[in-house]
């Protein structure tokens, strides 16, 4: 009995020494072979083992069914990263009492030596056992209860489409452009064949950097406030509007869009949006208000050059400035 | 027994004070010249590489920090060409140190366009740039080792211990010298009575730029304070070397390090506690406005006590006994309107603070809303003014449907409660004034179909302004409505609903006016209804039939067990134990 105490504190202790002392440790940004979380994790049964097996505690078969059960518990809460959904949770949290409950019952030897414990407890052989645990229970029952009526408001949640659908064609000062088709006029060039040209030092030597520095131009007097000095969405207004803005660093952003797709995005806005993508919250301006059509496509090749994503073509992009020195300097737009 | 305890602590004092004797020469030595961080040329061409792709923007292309985006920023990029660097460990005037140059690319400057690079170049990269800014400067030379010489400050070390990320547990006797030091060393003649940085108008840096001082009550926007803003280290460090290029002096002459720590503790102490994010160095907003539902009459009075309420977030700094029942400030970030029209890159307020109590019985809901704003206008055509917008057709949007959040769309109208107001009696060189002034407020009722589509309703008033007031650099107005109204324009107030609510200001000093104004994105508020009776006979109720349960199962428990031993039932068969 007394034994069976000793495990059960040493459990509790070393469960709250490792959580509050040792994860913190551990847990370190940088992913390293030994300083993780999972090793972390494997670290807690491993000691639970060797005390209880070095100080030949014999656990009872209750209390190991215990232990099983919150270290998955824990596993499942606080180890596996990222946080799993709520709903897997209970999944896996069901899987795991249904092993805990395969394990203890096992054979019926072991069945029984579990049961009894918690039958002593209820007809009351174990006596302080039983009035701590039948007082505690309704007093928990209540607390929860509490807990459900208890009126709790967070904000709603709102989805919203990131890149919806463009349309076919879209009309910017006065042209209409025809999404399918439409180039932007500037990609003369291969843009890796620039990954180490400089704005303003080569912008006189070709046109490409004279366009890129024009665009970055741009960018750094009007986009930055949102999309950041650094392309990450991270610029000085950006935390204050929802939707965050775009962080063009990131793949899911531009690197898998056409550049046709940014010239709609751009010219039109957060007010061009379709009702999926709440225009009424996005802070894109609509910017052919204030840029023509030319500075739109130089912002959009600065971008490209600056975080070094290729944008989507239909074909290869070799192929894609092929074409424009077969067809001449391509408008990518009729008059409609 | 006694007598040996005390010759031992005897001793041990007595040897404590020739150490310290010993070590005070060396904290007086440390202070000595050094040469100052000459500029390693092997790094030069990558550092140029890395500045004409990143730091171009601002800077420009000769450092005089006129790229492209500086004439829209305020405060505007640093000119290198000067060689006045803010963030130093060394002595005001003198050239920075190659660490700290290397820490303010690191770390950025909060509140200011420059990002944290850490993260996002190498930090090889890092010092590569930093060789190159150093040949930026004309004026200096960080190759003139005997000119230059520069004396690394004394810091001293966190007297009280306090960890990040909010260092709170200062004693408040330290706080209250801190307070002495501030008044003796006339801090408030720059940053104003309570630390907003309403001290002083007029202040140019050395460039003759316009600038103000720091608000002591945002510290997430102190320079050289990223991702611990809380810390009074960086105060101690400002307050020890100053902040070149601006006129903020050094103090190290003045104020002892121990008193600069008190100081700091003071200064740190005015920061309310919030949640930070840590990519952009803001507190966390909070999107949701509970309205508390509130029995009896609500005070008409800013300063009653049913309103008080501290700028902490009560889950980090608890609230004290008088204010745990009133409701909390919830933080509105605000942005430059910088989308349509005439737009506005250097609003003057970054955030206002929002609580809001309702009453079921007189029908009636009230917002307070504040804010900090260094300076109000004293030109009638310019009044300062600051508004609470609203779908005004709640009933017609349909899910999360809203009016465009600049004031609102063609199909989709907004009624926005507007409370331009002038100050009586104000000038913005004025002394700080501890009773505050106070302002004359017109409330002005505009439904909203786009910024450019704005017009007066011409239903009857319903919006009240019944208090206001600015003190100390803070902006604090008690607006009140019926929840119901009769107008077609009216935005209807409905409880237990989440309702979209958004946030204008005009800073009449800035010539703000119609959409050239600060702007917040949607928010939501809802009038929190008051608590249910079920929550009190519920969980008894509940308990009681747990406890019929238990002993439900304690009688079938002990029934199972006598039939075992009268031989009615037969236990379980266990095939190896028989």
């Amino acid at each position: 009995m007394n034994k069976t105490f000793i495990s059960f504190f040493t459990f509790v202790g070393t469960m709250l020494g490792f959580h509050y002392v040792l994860f913190p440790i551990m847990d370190i940004r940088e992913f390293s072979w030994v300083m993780n979380r999972y090793v972390y994790y494997i670290l807690i049964p491993i000691t639970l083992i060797v005390v209880n097996i070095g100080f030949r505690l014999k656990p009872p078969i209750s209390l190991i069914a215990l232990m099983v059960w919150v270290l998955g518990y824990y596993f499942y809460d606080a180890i596996l990263f990222p946080p799993i959904p709520w709903t897997l949770f209970i999944t896996y949290m069901v899987m795991w009492t249904i092993g805990t409950f395969l394990y203890i019952s096992q054979d019926a030897n072991t069945f029984r030596e579990f049961r009894a414990p918690i039958v002593k407890t209820i007809i009351g052989e174990y006596k302080i056992a039983r009035i701590v645990v039948f007082a505690l229970l309704p007093m928990l029952v209540g607390f929860v209860t509490y807990n459900n009526i208890y009126p709790k408001f967070q904000e709603p949640v709102e989805l919203r489409t990131v890149h919806p659908a463009p349309p076919a064609t879209t009309k910017v000062h006065g042209k209409t452009w025809a999404l399918e088709t439409a180039r932007n006029p500037y990609r003369i060039d291969n843009q890796d064949n620039y990954k180490n040209s400089f704005p303003f030092l080569d912008a006189d030597k070709n046109e490409y950097m004279k366009n890129v520095t024009e665009g970055g131009t741009i960018f750094f007097q009007e986009c930055h406030y949102c999309h950041g000095d650094q392309l990450n969405g991270l610029g000085m207004f950006s935390h204050v509007f929802n939707p965050t803005p775009a962080n063009f660093i990131d793949p899911g952003t531009i690197a898998m869009l056409r550049e046709s797709f940014l010239f709609w995005r751009v010219a039109k806005g957060g007010p061009g949006l379709p009702n999926e993508s709440t225009p009424w919250s996005s802070a894109m301006p609509p910017w052919e208000e204030h840029l023509t059509t030319e500075e739109i496509w130089k912002v959009i090749l600065f971008e490209f050059w600056y975080t070094g994503w290729h944008p989507r073509t239909f074909d290869t992009e070799e192929s894609y400035i092929g074409q424009w020195e077969k067809e001449g300097k391509p408008t990518g737009a009729y008059s409609g | 027994m006694n007598k040996i305890v005390r010759l031992k602590i005897g001793r041990i004092l007595f040897s404590g004070l020739i150490l310290m004797a010993i070590s005070l020469p060396a904290t007086v030595f440390a202070q000595e010249a050094q040469p100052p961080d000459v500029v390693k040329t092997e790094l030069l061409e990558q550092g140029k590489q890395v500045y004409f792709k990143r730091c171009v923007w601002c800077h420009g292309v000769e450092g005089g920090g006129d790229g492209p985006s500086a004439d829209r920023l305020f405060t505007r990029p640093r000119n290198f060409i000067q060689g006045t660097f803010k963030i130093r460990f060394t002595d005001s005037g003198e050239l920075p140190l190659e660490e700290d140059l290397i820490r303010t690319v690191t770390n950025g400057l909060p509140g200011s366009a420059m990002p944290a690079w850490g993260g996002f170049l190498k930090p090889k990269e890092i010092e590569a740039v930093v060789e190159f800014v150093k040949t930026l400067v004309q004026d200096r030379d960080f190759n003139d080792v005997e000119d230059e010489e520069v004396f690394v400050q004394e810091f001293g070390s966190n007297p009280w211990g306090t960890k990040e990320p909010y260092h709170l547990g200062v004693p408040q006797e330290a706080i209250d010298q801190g307070k002495k030091i501030f008044l003796k060393n006339k801090c408030f003649e720059c940053h104003g009575g309570e630390g907003r940085g309403d001290g002083n108008p007029t202040m140019k840096d050395d460039w003759g730029f316009p600038i103000v001082a720091a608000d002591w009550q945002q510290c997430w926007n102190f320079r050289g304070s990223r991702r611990n803003h809380f810390d009074p280290f960086n105060i101690v460090r400002t307050i020890s070397t100053g902040m070149n290029g601006t006129p903020m002096p050094n103090f190290k002459d003045e104020i002892t390090v121990e008193d600069r720590w008190k100081l700091a503790a003071f200064v740190n102490s005015l920061c309310p506690r919030k949640k930070m994010d840590r990519l952009t160095n803001k507190p966390i907003a909070d999107f949701l406005i509970s309205s508390l539902y509130t029995e009896g009459k609500i005070a008409e009075k800013i300063d009653a006590p049913m309103w008080a309420a501290t700028d902490h977030d009560p889950l980090i700094v608890d609230r004290s006994a008088e204010t745990i029942d009133n409701p909390r400030k919830n933080y509105i970030a605000m942005a430059g309107q910088i989308t349509r029209g005439n737009r506005n890159f250097d609003p003057k307020t970054d955030n206002l603070w929002v609580a809001s109590r309702w009453s079921a019985e007189d029908n009636v809901i009230f917002y307070l809303v504040e804010y900090h704003i260094r300076f109000l206008s004293t030109d009638p055509e310019y009044p300062d003014a600051v508004a609470i917008q609203w779908p005004a057709k709640l009933q017609d949007l349909f899910g999360a449907e809203k009016p465009y959040f600049i004031m609102g769309d063609s199909k989709k109208p907004v009624d926005i409660w507007k409370a331009s107001f002038m100050v009586q009696n104000y000038r913005d060189t004025n002394d700080p004034k501890d009773e505050g002034y106070q302002l004359d407020v017109t409330v002005e009722e505009v439904v909203g179909y786009g910024f450019d589509a704005l017009a007066s309703k011409e239903s009857e008033a319903t919006v009240q302004v019944v208090d206001s007031i600015f003190k100390q650099g803070k902006v604090s107005i008690l607006f009140k409505r019926s929840l119901t109204t009769e107008g077609e324009f009216d935005v209807q107030i409905p409880s237990e609903k989440f309702i979209p609510v958004a946030f204008l200001q005009w800073s009449g000093q800035h010539k703000e006016k119609d959409e050239y104004m600060a702007i917040s994105t949607w928010y939501y508020t809802i009038l929190v209804p008051p608590l249910p009776d079920s929550l009190y006979y519920m969980p008894p109720i509940m308990a009681v039939v747990f406890i019929g349960l238990q002993g439900w199962l304690v009688w079938m428990t002990k029934r199972t067990r006598k039939m075992f031993e009268e031989g009615k039932a037969r236990r379980d068969f266990i095939p190896d134990k028989e």
